[in-house]
């Protein structure tokens, strides 16, 4: 948990101090990607409180979760339908499950470790 | 453990990925998404419309060159006699265009001028005479309706012109006018009557407002006197001959 939080410091640092940039056009395509890896990185919180450590589906979601979004975005771009909606809809929503849970989780661990000391 | 501490290390290197991500899309400095609404657009298309006719307008004066230029080369193509009557016009013209010539023609005749009643409109004695200012208001609204040539109690105004407060007096051409001004005007008469009285314009609101006297005519044939140069040598501006 903590580790994780310390890495998205890192990265947005380390982002900060690197100068690369990409055209405006690309940036929809980025920020529906950028949920997909928030969605990834929230579920593999949740699954390490409750311990189901599964590496490969982790990376594999983070991954394909970003490339599956942006293609959505990038296809409903030609087509003219706002597809990106779906993406930003199923993220969206999964995004806040999966908070919601990591609060019960952290909320029981708390709970339970002050009943253990009483 | 060991599956642990690998399934951690995975999620911290795809956080710090995360992170990366986030800040390269923030610094990224997306412009907003403007709101289109049917007023911008309006106004748009009014702004493409202006643009349209000014090039149209520029268009027509390259022609109106051109043609000119066309004259030109044939008058010096022929005879020396009609080079001459070419100079000639042109000068006339260039003197009409310059308020040198005496011309008539229709037009308004307007006499402004103090208020004439007991009463006083306002506690102030300036509120109720004619000032300078609002001679050029005046002068400024005729010209916007097309003046082609303004005299004021007989004073051509050309592009020298000043009106001038001169305490009691107001200073047209470097000559001293009292009140009431008697304003004659050449251009088109309906334009230059509803000018200075229709409700709102200056006109009005000096007259029905501050109770001033003012009074338009409209006339068939208008005189309006050349103006006399006092000192016609310019000493500042020096023309610029082509090809500098």
């Amino acid at each position: 948990m903590i580790l994780a939080i310390l890495g998205i410091a890192l990265g947005v640092i380390i982002g900060v101090y690197i100068p690369i940039t990409y055209s405006a056009t690309y940036s929809l395509y980025v920020s529906v990607a950028i949920l997909a890896c928030m969605d990834s990185v929230f579920g593999g919180l949740r699954a390490l409180l409750e311990e189901k450590f599964d590496t490969g589906i982790l990376i594999s979601g983070f991954f394909g979760n970003a490339i599956l979004a942006a293609f959505l975005a990038y296809l409903g771009d030609r087509l003219g339908v706002p597809l990106y909606y779906a993406a930003i809809f199923a993220f969206g929503g999964r995004l806040f499950q999966n908070f919601a849970i990591l609060r019960r989780h952290l909320f029981s661990r708390l709970f339970n470790k002050k009943s253990e000391k009483i | 453990m060991k599956k642990r501490s690998k399934y951690i290390i995975s999620l911290s290197v795809l956080s710090v990925l995360f992170g990366v991500l986030v800040s390269f899309q923030t610094g990224q400095d997306v412009e907003d998404y403007k709101l289109v609404s049917l007023s911008s657009i309006q106004m748009m298309k009014d702004e493409i419309a202006g643009s349209t006719d000014e090039i149209e307008n520029l268009n027509k004066l390259i022609d109106e060159k051109n043609m000119k230029l066309n004259l030109m080369k044939k008058a010096i193509e022929e005879d020396d006699d009609s080079l001459e009557k070419y100079i000639n016009e042109e000068t006339e013209s260039i003197k009409l265009v310059a308020g040198l010539k005496d011309v008539k023609g229709p037009g308004i005749k307007l006499i402004i001028g103090d208020n004439e009643e007991r009463q006083l409109i306002g506690d102030n004695i300036q509120d109720d005479i004619i000032h300078d200012s609002e001679v050029q208001i005046i002068i400024n609204d005729l010209k916007n309706a097309g003046a082609e040539a303004i005299s004021i109690n007989g004073e051509r105004l050309t592009y020298k012109s000043e009106v001038k407060c001169g305490g009691p007096i107001i200073r047209i051409n470097g000559k001293s006018s009292a009140n009431p001004f008697v304003i004659n005007v050449i251009g088109d008469p309906e334009l230059l009557y509803s000018s200075v009285t229709a409700k709102k314009s200056f006109g009005w609101t000096l007259k029905e407002v501050y109770n001033k006297k003012v009074e338009v005519e409209i006339k068939d044939e208008i005189f309006i006197p050349k103006y006399d140069w006092l000192d016609s040598s310019f000493k500042y501006a020096n023309p610029i001959k082509e090809g500098d």
